[in-house]
């Protein structure tokens, strides 16, 4: 009887933190960021596809990221007021490597991975001042398509533009 | 024996799924009312501020994606269907779009800039197998109808959503995927810094074309 209060005490206890956590608003850094297609350096052969789709995946991560209050389109305007509390974010793919299937198999240990790198600036829309540079390198196993590796790339470069945000703001 | 009978009813069993398979994976889907989606703006998506608010009209919405089926979305699970072609989908969202903002013209004669939208892509695109990848990207050109000169505004939508394993969830996380996509396209085209260039040089091109006045 005595456990079964305890329990429950328990299960309350958490079900009340986790409600505060989600009460809890957490105010945006800036007021809109923009994500432009990624060039792509010589030498580097992915699809146009993937360009597109690792746009879409850069955008849905700074929404889920609460990094800016909006997410806006490429080329969209931005109001006068509100541009020197707004982002732009560019970038290059600077390598890309297929892998190879037979090397991944039967080596391990990482070799024949799919890899990809990619440099990306965060500037101030309002005097194109750099706030940060950002260089990601993704790995993942050469079976799996590109639009898988964009999905993390976009993942990885949301959480390193946060983090040197946060770092900065320190 | 009774070992044999249970094998031959499995192998029977299996051979039936595997023909019944086939055959269903051999034909096209086919729109049903259960398959249909209806996709809609929603709420009309606020213009940007013009410091002399034109008067649009849309002349054409045009299909340049080279899809021979464009109403469906999604070939897999028995289908995805649209309920309208996609052109009278897009034409209805920036219609919807351009009224609420009092940007769209009563008819073509009263309208300041027509615009000609030429359809690229609506619906899905290949994206990875863990997601729904929505795109709705269109070019329109932009004419002054009194100096006969047009720009050409680029604008483009992406949605990224989850995907499912119950069929109507599917239809759902589609139906929503495709929807923002059209949204974030028609707010791409309406907020885009293109649209504002092409509306400040055709009115500039406007006021400096001379006025014809009819002879007697």
């Amino acid at each position: 009887m005595r456990i079964g209060i305890r329990m429950l005490m328990v299960a309350l206890l958490l079900v009340c933190s986790g409600a505060a956590a989600k009460g809890k608003d957490v105010t945006p850094q800036f007021k809109t960021a923009e994500a432009k297609h990624f060039t792509q350096a010589e030498g580097v052969e992915l699809s146009p596809a993937f360009g597109d789709y690792f746009y879409a995946e850069l955008r849905e991560e700074l929404k889920k990221a609460k990094l800016a209050g909006e997410v806006i389109g490429e080329g969209e305007t931005v109001d006068d007021a509100d541009a020197p509390q707004s982002i732009f974010i560019t970038g290059t793919i600077t390598e890309y490597k297929k892998g190879s299937v037979v090397k991944s198999t039967l080596i391990g240990f990482g070799a024949g991975m799919r890899s990809l790198k990619m440099d990306a600036d965060v500037l101030r829309r309002s005097d194109n001042q750099h706030l940060s540079v950002v260089h990601v390198h993704v790995k993942i196993d050469p079976r799996w398509n590109e639009k898988t590796m964009a999905k993390f790339a976009a993942h990885q470069m949301v959480k390193e533009i946060k983090e040197s945000m946060k770092n900065q703001a320190k | 024996m009774t070992s044999s009978v249970r094998f031959n009813i499995c192998l029977l069993l299996s051979v039936f799924f595997l023909l019944f398979h086939a055959a269903a994976a051999g034909q096209d889907p086919k729109p049903k009312p259960e398959n249909t989606i209806s996709a809609h703006l929603g709420e009309p998506v606020p213009a940007q501020k013009f410091a002399n608010p034109p008067k649009f009209w849309i002349s054409d919405v045009i299909d340049r994606s080279g899809n021979p089926q464009p109403m469906l979305v999604l070939k897999e699970r028995g289908g995805i269907f649209l309920d309208r072609q996609p052109t009278v989908i897009v034409r209805e969202a920036l219609e919807e779009s351009l009224k609420a903002a009092n940007l769209l013209a009563t008819d073509a004669n009263s309208a300041d800039l027509v615009l000609k939208i030429y359809l690229f892509q609506f619906g899905l695109s290949q994206g990875s197998q863990l997601d729904f990848f929505g795109k709705v990207e269109f070019t329109v050109m932009v004419k002054n109808p009194k100096s006969g000169e047009s720009l050409e505004v680029k604008a483009a939508g992406t949605s990224i959503a989850k995907t499912a394993m119950l069929k109507k969830n599917i239809q759902k996380n589609v139906q929503d995927d495709v929807e923002e996509s059209l949204r974030d396209a028609v707010r791409n085209f309406l907020h885009g810094q293109q649209l504002k260039d092409a509306v400040g040089v055709l009115r500039k091109s406007m006021n400096a074309a001379p006025v014809t006045t009819p002879n007697p």
